[in-house]
């Protein structure tokens, strides 16, 4: 195996890849980078067998040569040397040679190193995806997605599948949700006519906020496709692969009351700022709690109450309240984080009485759907 | 051994009940291998996880040839994890991260294979948060345990698995493979009852801290039958300064170990079964002059003892110089 590559391109995949493998992994082939050499391209792989990133370099892109020389073949080269050896070569361009005895020579300038290479049929073998049973969607659209959702998932591990955020396409919508019992973050998006459905799916959190790490702000389109084991997201050059929660995800679409007795509508950022400072006498112990009363039709008050530390009171004008009175008590944490994923400026707060579960939702009916479990208080 | 038909020579019962529930695709979903070393737990191990992975498998034998067999024999198989003791014993930190790799599916297939390596030094919390694990597996999952020392396994643990005693491997035979592959008579016959390990026979054979270790004990018994006022001294002069390691400390008491024992059947003229000594030594009469065969039967109480202590962390030159001094007794 041989070829000659653009050095920034190399460090540009390079540290892409990196992002997945870790030093601490027990498989010991992963510390390893894969480098698999076609005469269409490069492509680097690294993994730390819960996610997989593959980066692409094609050998020409656009007219501009990337790679050139390309004979083929794949190597292993051990990832704790190889990136630092690529930052920090001479020239523009880096040559790398693989021997029979898996020698790896890297020359760029005057400067060479021979480095032992590992074979990369130890390597795991990542699972082609199949392409025609995947869909589409920009992705700075999955980025919010996965922003609205993900904060929501379970950090305990003793329901695992709650450490994930359930996929499910379904009559051409693409729904999201994450709970960890005490709450519920969800979004639909509508999917474009034609794309097949999607068996129901829960990726680890963690690897989804890997993911939204690494995808860029752009509105170039991600592609997603799933198999029994492994989801993939495949951008131009780039394949994010995760592997999937086992088990069943509990029903959640009965949690989510369908009448309210109180509504309330209100700017998102009053009732943001007004909670977090509330919040800041109900740090210790008592879960972060705060309570919504409601007085008359164009004010609530917000008010948390510790007894070693002080008591503190605010009234936020509301633009309507319907229905009942209503006094309530929960966790500002909870609140904030819900308030936060909602990118709108007015929601709507819809109540079912103080013992039940609430829902806050854009005040114009987008599908985000934040749902909360009151505290008991007395 | 690396093929059903090489265990059988060594196990023929054990390797015929594996086989026998691989035939009927019966495999249980966990297994606990008893036996001493060398009795070929780990290659049992190998072979029913190859066997489930292998791609080309010929009847029960696995193929030894592709990407799969070829993986897990170099410990690279993304779906075969290996828990091995973390120093002294199992964390539950280990089986905290093992629990947390089973709620994820497989990264290459459905199936997914644990291996646990000196089972009995799982720690009692690491041994309780594994049971249920073991009890309810998730689909396709098998747990292989490995032990020498199968009385340290709990028996809520013991319970949950199918449980396959190995027999010890019979040291007439393994002497006859040392002398066959060009050891010396005698050094065959000690190796014999210190080793199973054919290979580690060899290695400890030519290493040289093993042949100081040895001549040690020679010493030792020849101090403690000339000059018995010096043994203190020579166990911190030569003795401590040599066996630094645990692992040299146990080899070093088993080497006495034998040597108390060959003069106690010199003494009941059982001269056979020595293994330390030349039946024709010369120390082993002036040894046996000054040891009576109730003091030996103490000596040997008292060896013991002393490597149960080892194991229990105590410290290595307060174990020796207690043991001397109950030796003199």
């Amino acid at each position: 195996m041989k070829f000659i590559i653009q050095r920034d391109q190399l460090i540009e995949s390079v540290q892409d890849v990196m992002k997945a493998i870790s030093s601490r992994t027990v498989i010991p082939i992963l510390t390893g980078m894969k480098i698999e050499a076609r005469q269409h391209g490069i492509t680097l792989t690294g993994s730390d067998s819960d996610i997989s990133i593959e980066s692409y370099i094609p050998a020409e892109d656009n007219g501009i040569v990337n790679v050139e020389q390309i004979e083929e073949g794949n190597v292993v080269l051990h990832a704790k040397y190889f990136p630092d050896i690529v930052r920090k070569l001479p020239e523009k361009t880096v040559e790398l040679e693989v021997d029979e005895s898996l020698k790896v020579t890297i020359r760029s300038g005057k400067a060479e190193f021979n480095l032992n290479g590992q074979d990369a049929e130890e390597y795991p073998h990542l699972p082609k995806l199949q392409t025609d049973d995947s869909f589409e969607m920009p992705t700075d659209l999955l980025k919010s997605l996965i922003k609205q959702t993900v904060f929501a998932v379970s950090t305990m591990e003793t329901r695992p599948i709650l450490t994930g955020v359930h996929f499910k396409l379904e009559n051409n919508t693409l729904n999201f949700t994450a709970t960890d019992s005490h709450r519920l973050a969800s979004r639909e998006i509508p999917i474009k006519e034609g794309q097949s459905e999607l068996p129901s799916v829960v990726v680890p959190g963690k690897s989804l906020n890997e993911l939204n790490k690494i995808l860029d702000d752009t509105e170039e389109m991600v592609e997603i496709s799933v198999t029994n084991n492994q989801i993939l997201f495949r951008t131009k050059h780039l394949n994010f692969l995760s592997r999937l929660l086992d088990g069943n995800y509990p029903e959640t679409s009965r949690l989510i009351p369908d009448h309210s007795k109180t509504v309330i509508h209100v700017k998102t950022k009053e009732l943001l700022s007004t909670i977090d400072r509330a919040s800041l006498l109900a740090k210790e112990e008592r879960n972060n709690v705060v309570r919504l009363t409601t007085k008359g039709d164009q004010l609530v008050e917000i008010t948390s109450n510790s007894p070693e530390v002080g008591t503190v009171a605010e009234e936020v004008n509301v633009q309507s309240i319907e229905g009942e009175e209503l006094k309530i008590s929960f966790s500002s944490k909870y609140m904030i984080d819900a308030l936060k994923a909602i990118e709108y400026e007015e929601v709507k707060i819809e109540f079912t009485g103080a013992m039940r579960p609430f829902i806050i939702r854009p005040a114009n009916d987008d599908p985000i759907t934040q749902l909360i479990l009151p505290v008991r208080t007395y | 051994m690396k093929t059903w038909s090489e265990v059988a020579e060594v196990q023929p019962l054990a390797s015929k009940i594996i086989t026998n529930s691989i035939k009927k695709d019966r495999i249980s979903h966990a297994y606990l291998l008893q036996g001493e070393r060398g009795t070929g737990k780990e290659a049992i191990a190998l072979l029913i996880t190859k066997g489930l992975f292998c791609e080309h498998k010929q009847g029960i034998e696995p193929c030894q040839e592709c990407n799969a067999c070829k993986r897990i024999a170099s410990g690279n198989h993304p779906d075969v994890h290996w828990i091995i003791p973390d120093g002294q014993s199992i964390k539950i930190e280990q089986i905290r991260n093992l629990q947390r790799e089973f709620t994820y599916s497989g990264l290459e297939s459905n199936k997914k294979v644990y291996i646990i390596k000196g089972a009995d030094t799982l720690t009692l919390n690491a041994a309780n948060r594994i049971l249920k694990f073991l009890e309810e597996p998730s689909k396709q999952t098998i747990a292989i345990m490995l032990t020498e020392n199968s009385q340290s396994i709990i028996p809520t643990i013991r319970s949950r698995c199918q449980v396959i005693d190995l027999q010890p491997l019979n040291p007439v035979l393994f002497e006859q493979q040392l002398t066959e592959q060009g050891m010396g008579g005698k050094d065959a016959i000690l190796m014999g009852a210190l080793t199973n390990n054919l290979d580690e026979a060899f290695l400890l054979n030519q290493d040289t801290r093993f042949a100081t270790a040895r001549s040690l004990v020679v010493q030792l018994i020849e101090t403690f039958s000339d000059h018995p006022e010096d043994v203190f001294l020579f166990i911190h002069s030569r003795w401590v300064p040599h066996f630094k390691e645990r692992n040299e400390q146990e080899q070093g008491l088993d080497l006495l170990l034998l040597a108390c024992k060959d003069i106690l059947y010199f003494h009941i003229g059982n001269e056979e079964a020595m293994v330390f000594f030349a039946s024709d030594d010369t120390l082993l009469e002036k040894a046996a002059m000054s040891f009576s065969q109730e003091k030996l039967v103490d000596a040997l109480n008292a060896i013991l003892q002393a490597k149960r202590n080892l194991k229990q962390n105590v410290n290595p030159t307060l174990v020796i110089e207690q043991l001397t001094l109950q030796i003199q007794g």
